[in-house]
């Protein structure tokens, strides 16, 4: 009977998802639906009183900043100044600028939150340049489709935020366990483009002029506004100053100040960047108060610990789990963003997770690499629509120019398995 | 009366910016206060407060923006009699839930208000007030979809799709 009810819901769950309801109140309608049948509460007081709780959380604070702070950059020359400070540097390695894709993502991951916004905001500066020097296409676009997942990775990250909040982590611990994944999948994404530059060295477009020591000295000064912004960020959550959130205010405060000074904050600039930032954490925010009260109808009915039971039944190893999980969240990403992902999987598999012993942290980095993956996959990748924004090609070559990316970040996750040091290392030696 | 709706929708919008304003301002001061150890009580319950009116009161807006998201995939992919059918369920569930948000979070306002019930926080607010927002947001998120499923049924324009050039930004 059980079992029976709890397929019910979760054929029900994506028939409604797949009708094309918006995805907060899809979330919501099946809460209902399933309380109303399943259990004897009072529906409608619960729902609320839930929804209430969930969204007005000092915690979830960080999550509207942070994406204050994302719109404030994105509209700044802050891209401009780091291609210029980064390429000087990168002329001579094999792949030459391309790194610059590379990097630039990795140092914008560590202020801005998201994933599409970091693939935009580097994309609008790095495509056009390499362009114009004759990188060839695919390697251009592929890099930044794959570096542009960083966003999420490298602190601060939204889906951390939504999965810290969801599965009650410390946010802070979560954002240090982010650092050195995210560094190490950089230079697994800086070694593929040196691998495939000595392969290829025909395609790769001679160097721009040479410049000397201190030249290029003196052109890394343009990136000292970006690094300002990490050390008042990272570094004030790492030293324990800050919480995440006072994290966000000031990262937001920084980065007021900081195009104030490069003299490309207007009236209007502003006002554009809050609506933004308002109407984006809206969308998020619907969804996050449907999954909530979604969490809470499911946990009545008892279909987590339902579903862990039967699973932990199955005796599977947990290697073999984290293999059918990763697959399960690959097919889930091709038609649902990352965040409805996290928040849908909370509700359901929670306590699946913790009863086979996978660090909570540690499931958490791991959540985030897969969702990566997932912004790259069709038919829905949110960093594939960002780049059919910026290049305006078909979402099918997008998606194959990504594909070595994506099985990099499939190693990636096998790394991580077998060396979860990696991801837990850092924040253990927070207090 | 379809401008005056819009003018709501956008009224409501521009509410929620200046929550996030205070959201900023609110977190701002909690570290100040620390760092100066000045004594203000129930800052981090001021900041939810903040972020909730920010969330609710840009329902609608961000709905009339086509910016919430869902899936379009099936939609995209049937023929216009079908997707058009999928349109109308949309709008009808939509316009069902919400309302059924609306009321209850009116009757929590109002249980709230009767019960003279405060903050557990160090703030003690008393919690009818920031519920409000919630209230006010849940209502023209409402009105919003009903309006929407009007418009839809007598194929008048509700979404302002071109709005949105920068909508892939969202994580």
């Amino acid at each position: 009977m059980d079992a029976l009810i709890a397929l019910l819901l979760i054929v029900l769950m994506l028939v409604v998802l797949g009708s094309g309801l918006w995805i907060g109140l899809a979330l919501l309608g099946v809460g209902v639906f399933a309380m109303e049948l399943f259990s004897t509460r009072p529906v409608g007081d619960a729902m609320v009183l839930t929804i209430w709780g969930s969204t007005s959380s000092w915690t979830l604070t960080a999550l509207p900043l942070f994406l204050w702070m994302g719109e404030i950059l994105f509209r700044s020359k802050l891209s401009e100044g780091m291609f210029r400070g980064l390429s000087p540097w990168l002329n001579h390695i094999p792949g030459r600028l391309l790194h610059v894709n590379v990097i630039g993502c990795a140092i914008f991951a560590a202020v801005s939150g998201s994933s599409a916004a970091t693939c935009a905001t580097i994309g609008k500066i790095t495509l056009p340049e390499l362009k114009k020097r004759g990188y060839p296409d695919h390697m251009a676009v592929g890099t930044l489709s794959g570096a542009g997942t960083l966003g999420l990775l490298i602190p601060p990250s939204i889906i951390m935020i939504v999965y810290g909040v969801a599965a009650n982590v410390s946010i802070a611990k979560l954002f240090m366990a982010g650092v050195i994944p995210g560094i190490l999948l950089a230079m697994v994404f800086m070694g593929y483009i040196v691998v495939w530059a000595l392969r290829n060295p025909q395609q790769v477009p001679a160097a721009d002029a040479h410049v000397g020591l201190l030249a290029k000295l003196y052109e890394g000064r343009h990136l000292l506004p970006v690094v300002a912004l990490i050390i008042v960020v990272l570094g004030s959550i790492y030293s324990g100053i800050a919480t995440a959130t006072e994290a966000a205010a000031l990262g937001v405060a920084g980065s007021l100040a900081l195009a104030a000074i490069e003299g490309s904050l207007s009236w209007r600039k502003f006002y554009e960047g809050l609506g933004s930032a308002v109407r984006v954490y809206c969308m998020i925010g619907l969804i996050l108060a449907g999954a909530a009260f979604l969490t809470l109808a499911m946990g009545f009915i008892g279909l987590p610990r339902h579903l862990a039971e039967f699973i932990g039944g199955l005796g599977l190893s947990p290697f073999a789990l984290m293999l059918v999980l990763m697959g399960f969240f690959i097919l889930l990403g091709c038609f649902l963003d990352g965040i409805s992902m996290v928040v849908l999987t909370m509700a359901v598999l929670l306590p699946t997770v913790q009863s086979a012993g996978f660090d909570l942290l540690w499931f958490g980095i791991f959540i985030v690499l897969v969702v990566e993956m997932a912004q790259i996959t069709p038919p829905v990748g949110f960093n594939l629509f960002v780049l059919q924004g910026l290049t305006k090609r078909e979402i099918t070559w997008l998606a194959r120019v990504s594909m070595p990316l994506f099985w990099l970040m499939v190693s990636f996750v096998m790394l991580v398995y077998f060396v979860p040091g990696i991801i837990t290392w850092l924040p253990g030696l927070m207090q | 009366m379809k401008s005056a709706l819009l003018a709501f929708y956008r009224l409501l919008g521009l509410l929620a910016m200046l929550a996030m304003v205070a959201a900023l301002i609110t977190v701002g001061l909690s570290v100040l206060a620390r760092e100066a150890s000045w004594d203000i009580q129930g800052l981090d319950a001021y900041a939810g407060y903040a972020i909730v009116a920010a969330l609710f009161l840009a329902l609608p807006i961000t709905f009339q923006r086509g910016e919430h998201i869902r899936v379009t995939l099936l939609m995209g992919k049937l023929p216009q009699r079908w997707s058009n059918a999928l349109q109308v369920w949309s709008l009808l569930a939509g316009s069902a839930l919400s309302a059924l948000l609306a009321w209850f979070a009116v009757r929590l306002v109002w249980i709230s208000w009767s019960t003279h019930d405060v903050s557990p926080a160090m703030d003690a607010s008393p919690l009818w007030i920031p519920q409000l927002a919630m209230a006010l947001g849940c209502i023209g998120m409402a009105v919003a979809c009903l309006d929407a499923l009007l418009s839809h049924l007598l194929g008048l324009p509700f979404f302002d799709t071109h709005a949105h050039g920068e909508a892939a930004r969202i994580e």
